[in-house]
Order: C-alpha cells, then sequence, then structure tokens
C-alpha cells in the first residue's frame, strides 16, 4: 500500500527523513527505531570537514525557523567509515546529500560514494554557503552541466535537490530532467531573515538563513504542483509537512515521496504517525496504493 | 533519553519572573544527574512557538523533577500559565551533567541568572560526597533573589552578589569571586550564567579546573541538526546539547 518506486529503488514507504534535520540517524535512532523510515537523506557532506557558520545559527519565526548551519559536516571520508556502517545496519534506504563548491567536487563525491549508497542527492541549493549550493542551483544551465556530470560518474540513481530561491523554479526541473536525473527533490529552505527590534540586529550571525517548517508549506505544494506539470521524472515534496495531511496534500499535487524536516525537532514520533494517518486516508478514500494519489488533484 | 507525556505538578511563580514547575516522572527523577536538561513541548500543535524549549533539570525530590525558569518570550510565557494536571511533552534526560566526586580541597560554585538553577542539586550532590562548597550567586536586585533558602541549606559559605547593591556585594558575582580566589584554596570550580559571565570567569585565568554549562539556542537539543555548534580550542566543533552543556572551560571558545 504505501511502497513506492524511484528509478528502480523500492522504498517500503513514501517518507524520508530530510538532509540536515536527521544527523546520521545516529542521534535519533537512540529514540526511535529507524526502520520506520522509507529512506533516510543523510546531512550534508562535503569533500573536506567544515566547520560551519558562527553563531547564532538559528532563531523561531511564526510557523518556522530559520537557520544558517552552513554545511557544517564531517566529510566524506568520516562519512563513509564511521556513519554510513552504523546507517547500513537499518532496512530503509540511504541517501547521500552531497555538496560540492565546484563542478569537480560533485563529481568527486559522486564517484567516492555513489557505489555505496542507495540514491544520492545533489544539494544545488544550499543557502547558507557562499559558493557552490544555491549560486549553482539558481541557474539552469549549471543545474543541467553538474547533473549531467555527476550522472556520467555515478553507481546509483541520482536526485537533485532544487532551490526554491527562483522565478520559475520549473526551469531548474527541466534542465535536471533534460540533463538525465532520475529524479528531484523540492524543496530546500526559502531564504529569509528575521531582525531583533530590542537590539536592532539580525537573529541570524550571516543576516540570512533559510526557512524552513510550516510556513514554507504552500510555497512548496505550489512548487511541486508546478513541476509535476513540466517534467515526467518523479518527485519528492518537502518544506513544511507537520502531519499526515500534509502529506497527502504533496502526493496530490504530485509528489512520489515526501521528505520530513523541521518536525523531527518537534515531535520524533512524526515517521510514524504519519505513516498511520497516510495508511488510514487511503483506507477511507478507497485507494489501493500510495501511487494513485499522485498528482491526483482535481482542478 | 525518552519522549515522555509528563502531569504538571505545580507551577508557581517564585520571584519577579521566576516560576518553578515540577512534574512527576519516575523515569526522569531516576535518571537524571546535575546538568542534565530536559526539551518541552510548550504546546502540541502549535506553529508559535514551534521549537521545544530547553530548561535544566534544577532538582528531583522522590519522583518529581523540578525545573525552575525565567519567562523571556513567548514559550516561557505560555508556560508559565500552565496549571496543575496540564500535560506536556518533555524529552530527556539531555546532555552530559557536571563532574562529581569527591575533591581534595574547597569546591566553588558560581551561578547568575537563570544559570543559577541547575547548580542546586550539583550542590547537593558535592556535598553527599563530602566536600567544602563555596556558592557565589548572582542577581540583579534585592526582588529578584531566588532559591536562597535552598542554598543556604546546603552551601558551606553563600555569597550574594546584586548589580545595584540592594543586597549583598554590590557589582557583578565574577569580580567577588575573584576575591576569594586569592584568599581560599579552591580545587575546581562550576559555573553557569549568561555568557559575559562565563567569558569573565574564563578570563580569570584560574589556576585550577573550572566547568561550565553553556547556551545555544537550539533545535533538536540530541545533536542531530547541528545548530547549536560552538568552536572548541581547536576549531573542533562541539554540540552544546549533546557534547555539553557542561564542558571544561578552557576547550571551548568563549
Ligand atoms: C541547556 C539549556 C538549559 C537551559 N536551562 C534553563 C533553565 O533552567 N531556566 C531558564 O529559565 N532558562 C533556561 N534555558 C534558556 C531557555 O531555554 C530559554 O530562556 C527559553 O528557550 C526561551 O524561550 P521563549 O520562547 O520564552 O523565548 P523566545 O526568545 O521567544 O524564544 C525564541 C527561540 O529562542 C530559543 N531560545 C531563547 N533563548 C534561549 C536560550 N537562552 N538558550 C537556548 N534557546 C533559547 C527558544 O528555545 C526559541 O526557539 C536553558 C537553555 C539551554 C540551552
Ligand atoms: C537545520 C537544517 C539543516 C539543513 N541542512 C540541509 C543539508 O545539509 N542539505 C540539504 O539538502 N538540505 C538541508 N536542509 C533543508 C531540509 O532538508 C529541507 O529541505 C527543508 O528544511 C524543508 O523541509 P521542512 O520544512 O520539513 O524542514 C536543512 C534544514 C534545516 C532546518
Ligand atoms: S540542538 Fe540540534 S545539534 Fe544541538
Amino acid at each position: 500500500m504505501l511502497e513506492v518506486e524511484i528509478s528502480g529503488v523500492k522504498f517500503k514507504n513514501p517518507i524520508i527523513a530530510a538532509s540536515g534535520t536527521f544527523g546520521f540517524g545516529r542521534e535519533f535512532s537512540k529514540l526511535i527505531d529507524l526502520n520506520l523510515f522509507g529512506g533516510i537523506s543523510t546531512k550534508g557532506i562535503t569533500l573536506k570537514k567544515r566547520t560551519g557558520n558562527p553563531q547564532p545559527r538559528l532563531c523561531e519565526v511564526y510557523g518556522g525557523i530559520i537557520n544558517s548551519v552552513g554545511l557544517e559536516n564531517p566529510g566524506v571520508e568520516a562519512f563513509l567509515n564511521e556513519e554510513l556502517p552504523f546507517l547500513r545496519r537499518f532496512d530503509t534506504k540511504i541517501i547521500a546529500n552531497i555538496n560540492g563548491f565546484s563542478k569537480e567536487e560533485f563529481v568527486e563525491l559522486a564517484k567516492i560514494v555513489s557505489p555505496l549508497v542507495d540514491m544520492l542527492e545533489v544539494n544545488l541549493s544550499c543557502p547558507n554557503v557562499k559558493e557552490g549550493g544555491m549560486v549553482f542551483g539558481k541557474d539552469p544551465d549549471k543545474v543541467y552541466e553538474i547533473t549531467k556530470e555527476v550522472k556520467k560518474v555515478s553507481a546509483c540513481p541520482v536526485i537533485v535537490k532544487l532551490t526554491p530561491n527562483v522565478t520559475d523554479i520549473t526551469e531548474l526541473a527541466k534542465a535536471a530532467e533534460k540533463a538525465g536525473a532520475d529524479a528531484i527533490s523540492l524543496i530546500n529552505t526559502i531564504s529569509a531573515m528575521a531582525i531583533d527590534i530590542e537590539t536592532r540586529r539580525p537573529l541570524i550571525k550571516m543576516v540570512t538563513g533559510g526557512l524552513s517548517g510550516p510556513a514554507i508549506k504552500p510555497i512548496a505544494i505550489r512548487m511541486v504542483y508546478e513541476c509535476f506539470q513540466k517534467v515526467k521524472i518523479p518527485i519528492i515534496g518537502m518544506g513544511g509537512i507537520m502531519s499526515y495531511k500534509d502529506a497527502i496534500e504533496f502526493f496530490l499535487a504530485g509528489a512520489t515521496a515526501i521528505q520530513i524536516g523541521t518536525v523531527n525537532f518537534v515531535n520524533p514520533n512524526a515517521v510514524s504517525e504519519i505513516q498511520k494517518g497516510i495508511e488510514n486516508y487511503l483506507k477511507n478514500h478507497g485507494f489501493e496504493s500510495v501511487k494513485d494519489l499522485i498528482g491526483n488533484i482535481i482542478i | 533519553m525518552k519522549l515522555l507525556d509528563v502531569e504538571i505538578v505545580e507551577n508557581k511563580m517564585i520571584a519577579n519572573g521566576i516560576y518553578l514547575l515540577s512534574f512527576e516522572s519516575e523515569y526522569l527523577a531516576k535518571a537524571f544527574k546535575p546538568g542534565n536538561f530536559v526539551n518541552i513541548l510548550i504546546e502540541k500543535n502549535s506553529i508559535y512557538p514551534l521549537l521545544r524549549r530547553p530548561f535544566s533539570i534544577s532538582f528531583v525530590k522522590e519522583n518529581k523533577v523540578f525545573i525552575g525558569y525565567k519567562v523571556v518570550g513567548i514559550g516561557t510565557q505560555i508556560l508559565s500559565q500552565k496549571k496543575k494536571g496540564d500535560t506536556l511533552n518533555v524529552l530527556g534526560p539531555l546532555g552530559n551533567s557536571f563532574l562529581v566526586e569527591r575533591f581534595d580541597g574547597k569546591v566553588a560554585v558560581v551561578g547568575g541568572g537563570v544559570g543559577i538553577f541547575p547548580l542546586l542539586s550539583l550542590c547537593h550532590e558535592l556535598k553527599k560526597v563530602g566536600n567544602e562548597v563555596d556558592v557565589f550567586l548572582g542577581f540583579r536586585s534585592k526582588s529578584d533573589l531566588f532559591f536562597v533558602d535552598e542554598f543556604e541549606k546546603v552551601a558551606d559559605n553563600l555569597f550574594i552578589s546584586t548589580d545595584d547593591g540592594s543586597i549583598g556585594f554590590k557589582g557583578n558575582t565574577v569580580e567577588f569571586f575573584k576575591t576569594k580566589v586569592g584568599e581560599e584554596n579552591y580545587r575546581v570550580a562550576f559555573s553557569c550564567g549568561p555568557k559575559p559571565m562565563l567569558s569573565a570567569i574564563k578570563s580569570l585565568n584560574l589556576p585550577f579546573k573550572c566547568y561550565v554549562s553553556l547556551e545555544e539556542k537550539m533545535a533538536c537539543g540530541i545533536g542531530a541538526c547541528l545548530c547549536c555548534s560552538i568552536k572548541g580550542k581547536e576549531d573542533n566543533m562541539l554540540h552544546v546539547c549533546s557534547d555539553g552543556p557542561v564542558f571544561d572551560i578552557m576547550e571551548v571558545d568563549i
């Protein structure tokens, strides 16, 4: 009922932990059963270890949070040696979220990591780094070029993660598809800012950061819907999913699978609650499979 | 570490804007070590406040867990209106704890503002294993005092400072602590308070170990989101929620 397939990779359910909100699974494994997830997208990794951005990196706003972690991560070697073997103990698909500061770095990472994981998620959308990330991801030509090169060397299917910080996200979706991406995931966080009126300083040291959580859901739904009209490859939708109802909206808008991020901080049990909710919804509405929901919006 | 639904036993104001909340949890009361904190979901299905809020466990009594907190924003404001019988979802115990052992010499405990909360149970534990404990507490003013009776019962010496001099030493508690460092033979210090206070302690270059409990904005509280990172002394990243909140003052960049 809950099974979905993306480019030959079978997910036992369509719920994936969103990159950067779930570490390498280890921390949450003390609290919840990681086997509950259809997949886990790991914290974004880079070739070399990164310390990330200065504090404060986080602030809360109405219906969401702004973060500027800046891709702090232990580097690919530590990921492969220390984190991946742990994650492999669970019955869930492992998606490695990769980040480069040049095309060459993306290619290098894809070569090293792709034989060892189920899928790659090429993050062309991080708003919190000066080079790479969103800077590439805003330009359809760069999205095309990097996707194409990564596809050439990748031993596993490739997801391209898109940024919402553009006028027309479908241009990026089309570029990724044309370059051979197996799927796209959207949305990454939305560039945002908040100011403390007492100190008159920004609440994030880097001044701006990425907004996630319920506040961004309507935008994410719209973007999934628009991309669904324009590309044939599967879409993994995310942005503000807090409950099964939000998840269903994403499927109806055209998502084949969903990722849950910010909700993990609020309710670590969200994955099982959302899973049960989707199952009940399918039963109550006479659908046999989550696949029946994909793009099944009535306009 | 567990996710628990707990029922509030009591939630009362104990000083100007300062509250003491208690709830029953045998698990937390048993698992708790001084320095640990919990991440409290103040309202279920709320989008503002959205995130959980971190609070130290001040102390436990039988199966009751006590949290002292100051009302500073939306979350603590809503928390202060909760009543006996209301439920809260609590994640904990989280973080590491203070080092409690028998030290060969006197122990200094220095607290400022809400940083005082986690230090009460620490003092009890330090006394239990046979230490002589001097306590230095800093408040803004006489009307802001809390927990003083409780510290009086456990401390060998209690020194109060207020910014306005309305009671005790006039000025900041670190200044006063500094004068005592010259006079007494402390072996170790423990501290929790606002960042400037901890930086002031660091700049004293104490000739003994000092452990401090730090605060940073937190989303997950368990080491997964990397929002609460701080730099270690070798430019390594440390996470206040999972590597801390207690650190050797020389190991962190504050
Ligand atoms: C390990 C730890 C232990 C703490 N123990 C205590 C305690 O025992 N008593 C007490 O009164 N306070 C304690 N604090 C501070 C307490 O978490 C904040 O005062 C509280 O989160 C403020 O929430 P708010 O919604 O009222 O404020 P708002 O300013 O409206 O909160 C906005 C956001 O900032 C976060 N935030 C604000 N201040 C802090 C802070 N100082 N540290 C971390 N996050 C913050 C909130 O969690 C929230 O996400 C502790 C903080 C940490 C990290
Ligand atoms: C603290 C934090 C860190 C993140 N780090 C990454 C990352 O490393 N790579 C990435 O592709 N997305 C990252 N994201 C974006 C999320 O994966 C997701 O796209 C976004 O948060 C929207 O989903 P949500 O509203 O469910 O959180 C991060 C988000 C947050 C909140
Ligand atoms: S709060 Fe998430 S890593 Fe510390």
